[in-house]
């Protein structure tokens, strides 16, 4: 009896405890509302704090660091230069461990609790989709840098921005590509069974019957397989011209790997991104990943300015390189500066405001937020495709912007040698 | 008799007070979190702790009630609220079918079984990508701004899920359940059908975790195969709460849910920022280490166990413990 | 013919992977009755086991198999005789507690190898990763006919032990009565400790010999825990013959699912059999053959 008692009271110190916090909280961020009502009068010293939501652990967090180190290193120029208006940019990173659910509770505590002025980050579709739900409702805007689902930027959400472009765009150099170089009658699609293989699995089957080519396998699957003989001997079977695989890293060094023992030849493997583009696809895959072509958004010989010093300062201060995601990241984070500048004050409505009203240049290319066909708010991107030519990652299409001549057609026997 | 009534006022008591004097949307929030898994973890203990058949597929009740709501929305435009009406009967129906499949085992068997059923509720969900959208996951916009309303309606859930539950136990039901548990060949020997109160446990059971799956799409307004239908952070969870709270508690779960729930968000978030930025990474591990030492010094649960902790502070040596039924 | 016999031959082959893992699993099951739900993150440790090995000693994988199953046999050892054997004594509701007990434990492990290694993704990329035997047209994997072979002399030799030694029929005594085993003089806890090693032991072997062809990262195991119970309970508990054949009928259901049906389904083929073998043939394959 007594012990029901003695919970109960535990359970009270416990709650009582929870909203001795709640309070302090209340207090400390109504004295944060204080200060930046004060800043906003005079703007002095102080600082000005954006949440960032990035996959920090988890299965996706390799794609997590690269985005945060990038944000890092931005930060840290935008502040030796001056800041926003003299005052220091913080980012205030959450862990969204690459599930939704842990998203929302994140973007919940940054919008709530620590009363960020706008958000940034998102890079799983599924995740950033959630995130933006909740950015949404609570009017204060959100950059997205990597989450690409179409959907998101198709519901007319005014406080979602994107700087990417969505799924269904990434393949348009593919496109171009195919028309004019490879000219394919079939092809077989792949792709892991997620957010983002669904939906650009989706979008290429339709450019595919667009162009006139047959597909003549259409197959998804489940994350984390040792074993992707079955699905490749029908790839084989069917000996379609091309095979367009949109994978994550590992399962993408798996296919290739596999496809090698399996002698699969069609005339071109086509990655759609994510994983084919990261050196360690090289590293895993050896002679099965060369001649491997990928969509991709961005490589460092780009003529924008400053594409290249980006990836020469990562690669000298964290000795490694980094690739699209990173150039988004480090792109995000000066037209978030750049907004912050421009907004007539940290209000969610005037930040709003200057965002839509963005106009510069970044690593990434152009920014400029428009509304076209049904997405609002989208940042309109070309896109690229890199070819692993000899171990290196190289630009080979558009063709004006190429760092190095295609390799095509392949002659996979002499290659792989039997 | 009085204790135990003081307990049942204060607790609730406590919990409605609780957005009076605190109003961050945040810990509102976490308490919201808290109150779904007592119910989850309320329901599970209704099955495995009363009536002794360990289930690890409680995603599966959980991932129906949240896309009754979520595909009335997708399919028919319909509020996602009729799914707090629809998911509930929804998932004792698909409670029923399994338990009728699933009861011709025992023990590890049964729970084996669960298992695999929930693992191809996951895997199916995600292959009908054009009925249940797949893996792109169902998206709404919360009905309301406030966390107000849905603190209420979380606590409300839960309150009427403990209540049934005691109810239950104080039926003749609640013996039947127990003498299940306890030996099921026995029970049978005595006439009482062990199928259809196992049936019955697992109805009641699947009925709320389905209402808690229908209130976390409308709360928390995402869902896809992977977070609804999921082992680990579903099944397993709602396992944990059980174990760390008390099995055959009927408050067990509930303080396990609250234990469960506040140490991961302490810990996610560094312990409020107050402690170095690896503490966060470690929420797992805590919990993990927490689940490890309540099995193996309170195999009864905090609540099962609570004599042996109070006695651990004031010295007195512990009097050889009753395996209560319901607390 | 040869998608056909393509997908035979993947599915023999993974199923030898699958065999491995299974048989430590249908020992840990056989005597001591637990669902060891652990059994995914055992391999994995024993996967950075063998990954640090090769990553800062430059070890091949196939020596480090006698490094890591040593090393897996006293983790297993001390995880049976701290956690497991002291809930025998305490007083509990559920008699489940054990298997709850090893869930804790998988999440532990799992968390520990991520504060130390991160979650990125790890490979040990060797020379005859990728080396394949052709017989016509059909492609044999090297690394995976190895671990098959392996896997065939493993059970022969705890099929042996088992069968042969005292120290074998002891644990066979335990297993079909712990109270009569202890009254004929049998330590039976000293002999759970050593099962729970030995099925450790066995695991670790599968993770070692899976290295080279697949990748790891923390949270790896939850897939092949699964995959663990559902060999182990179309083979037979305890039975190791039984293992092998639940491993190859599990990796040829799941290559033929994945290439006749869909691969989106293939682990839903894998949980369907195991749920139909569950409910109507109890006892497994080994009930079939009496092995």
């Amino acid at each position: 009896m007594k012990r029901l008692l003695t919970m109960t009271l535990a359970c009270a110190v416990g709650l009582a405890m929870l909203s001795f916090l709640g309070c302090s909280s209340e207090q400390k961020t109504e004295k944060a509302e204080k200060a930046e009502k004060a800043v906003v009068a005079a703007p002095a010293g102080d600082t000005v704090t954006v949440g960032i939501i990035l996959p920090l652990s988890g299965g996706q967090a390799k794609f997590g660091e690269v985005e945060k180190k990038s944000f890092d290193m931005a930060l840290d120029e935008i502040n030796t230069a001056g800041g926003i208006n003299g005052k220091k940019l913080v980012f205030m990173y959450e862990d969204d461990t690459g599930r939704p659910d842990v998203g929302r509770s994140a973007a919940e505590k940054l919008i709530n609790k620590d009363k960020v002025v706008m958000l940034g980050g998102g890079y799983s579709s599924s995740v950033t989709f959630a995130v933006a739900g909740v950015a949404q409702q609570n009017r204060l805007p959100f950059l997205i840098n990597t989450g690409s689902a179409d959907k998101i930027t198709e519901q007319g959400w005014e406080y979602i921005f994107r700087l990417n472009p969505p799924a269904s765009e990434y393949p348009k150099a593919v496109e171009s590509f195919l028309t004019e170089v490879v000219k394919p009658k079939s092809a077989a699609i792949l792709f892991e069974n997620s957010n983002f293989g669904t939906s650009s699995s989706k979008e290429f089957n339709e450019t595919c019957q667009r162009l006139g080519i047959e597909v003549v396998l259409l197959e998804g699957y489940e994350h984390g397989g040792v074993d992707f003989k079955p699905l490749l001997v029908k790839v084989k079977e069917k000996n379609p011209d091309i095979v367009y695989m949109v994978s994550y890293l590992m399962d993408a060094s798996l296919l290739m790997k596999q496809s090698k023992e399996l002698q699969i030849m069609p005339k071109a493997f086509i990655g759609g991104g994510a994983g084919f583009t990261l050196p360690e696809f090289i590293e895993n895959t050896g002679s099965a990943g060369n001649a491997v072509f990928s969509a991709t958004l961005w490589y460092q010989t780009l003529p924008y300015p400053g594409a290249k010093e980006y990836y020469d300062k990562f690669v000298k201060l964290y000795d490694g390189p980094t690739e699209y995601h990173g150039a988004e990241a480090y792109a995000a984070a000066f037209v978030i500066a750049d907004t912050l500048k421009r907004a007539k004050s940290f209000s969610a409505e005037d930040i709003r405001q200057a965002l839509a009203e963005t106009d510069m240049t970044t690593v990434f290319g152009p920014v400029k937020f428009k509304a076209y066909d049904t997405k609002t708010n989208q940042n309109d991107v070309a896109t690229y495709m890199v070819q692993w030519i000899d171990g290196n990652l190289e630009l080979v299409w558009p063709e004006t912007h190429a760092s190095k001549k295609y390799m095509y057609p392949i002659d996979w026997a002499a290659m792989w040698g039997k | 008799m009085k204790n135990r009534s003081w307990a049942q006022l204060i607790a609730p008591l406590i919990l409605l007070a609780f957005p009076l004097f605190v109003d961050s949307d945040y810990y509102r929030h976490v308490v919201i979190m808290a109150l779904m898994w007592v119910v989850i973890g309320s329901s599970w203990n209704l099955l495995a702790g009363f009536t002794g058949q360990v289930s690890f597929g409680h995603a599966i009740f959980f991932g129906i009630g949240a896309y009754s709501a979520g595909l009335l929305k997708m399919h028919l435009g319909l509020s996602p609220w009729w799914g707090m009406l629809l998911g509930g009967p929804m998932a004792m129906a698909i409670g029923f079918v399994i338990g009728w499949i699933c009861f011709r085992l025992r023990g590890p068997y049964f729970a084996l079984a669960t298992i695999a059923v929930g693992e191809i509720f996951h895997l199916l969900f995600k292959y009908f990508n054009n009925f249940t959208g797949g893996m792109e996951g169902i998206l709404i916009i919360q009905t309301f701004r406030s966390k107000l309303p849905y603190y209420f309606l979380a606590l409300g859930l839960a309150g009427a899920c403990v209540l049934t539950i005691i109810l239950v136990m104080r039926s003749k039901w609640g013996y039947y359940f127990i003498s299940i548990r306890e030996d099921q060949d026995a029970a049978e020997s005595m006439g009482i059908s062990a199928f259809r109160y196992k049936s019955l446990s697992l109805m009641i059971s699947s009925f709320f975790t389905g209402l808690a799956g229908a209130f976390y799409m409308n709360y928390m307004a995402f869902i896809d195969p992977e977070v609804v239908y999921s082992l680990h952070y579903i099944s397993i969870m709602a396992i944990l709460v059980g174990i760390i709270g008390g099995v055959g508690t009927i408050w067990g779960p509930a303080v396990g849910a609250f234990i469960m729930v506040l140490v991961q968000e302490t810990f996610r978030s560094s312990i409020f920022g107050l402690a170095p930025d690896w503490v966060s990474e470690a929420h797992a591990l805590v919990f993990g280490v927490l689940v490890m030492f309540v099995i193996l010094f309170m195999a009864n649960g905090v609540v099962g166990d609570w004599k042996k902790i109070t006695h651990l502070f004031t010295g007195k040596k512990q009097a050889p413990s009753t395996n209560g039924s319901a607390a | 013919m040869d998608v056909f016999l393509q997908t035979l031959v993947s599915g023999v082959l993974i199923g030898g992977i699958y065999a491995l893992i299974g048989i430590g699993m249908t020992l840990i099951m056989g005597v001591m009755h637990i669902i060891n739900l652990a059994h995914g993150q055992l391999m994995m440790v024993a996967m950075y086991i063998t990954f640090v090995l090769y990553q800062y000693l430059g070890l091949d994988p196939y020596v480090s198999l006698f490094i890591a199953m040593p090393a897996l046999f006293l983790l297993g050892a001390v995880i049976q005789k701290l956690f497991l054997n002291p809930l025998l004594k305490v007083d509990s509701i559920l008699p489940e507690n054990q298997v709850l007990m090893t869930v804790g434990i998988g999440m532990v492990l799992t968390e520990i190898v991520r504060i130390i290694f991160g979650s990125d993704y790890k490979s040990v990329t060797t020379s005859y990763s990728g080396s394949v035997m052709y017989l016509g047209d059909i492609a044999f994997n090297t690394p995976m006919v190895v671990a098959f072979g392996i896997a065939l002399a493993l059970t022969a030799g705890l099929f042996y032990f088992l069968l042969r030694t005292d120290l074998g029929k002891s644990v066979r005594a335990t297993a079909q009565n712990k109270e009569a085993a202890r009254l004929m003089g049998v330590n039976a806890e000293r002999i759970t400790v050593l099962t729970f090693g030995i099925g450790a032991g066995l695991v670790a072997a599968a993770g070692t010999l899976l290295l080279p062809i697949f990748y790891l990262f923390p949270d790896i195991g939850g897939h092949f825990t699964l995959k663990a119970f559902v060999i182990t309970i179309l083979g037979g508990l305890g039975s190791t013959v039984g293992a092998i054949f639940g491993g190859v009928v599990l990796g040829i259901a799941e290559s033929f699912g994945a290439t006749y049906l869909s691969m989106d389904l293939k682990d839903v083929v894998g949980m369907v059999i195991f749920l139909l073998v569950l409910i109507f043939l109890p006892g497994g394959l080994k009930r079939l053959t009496k092995i």
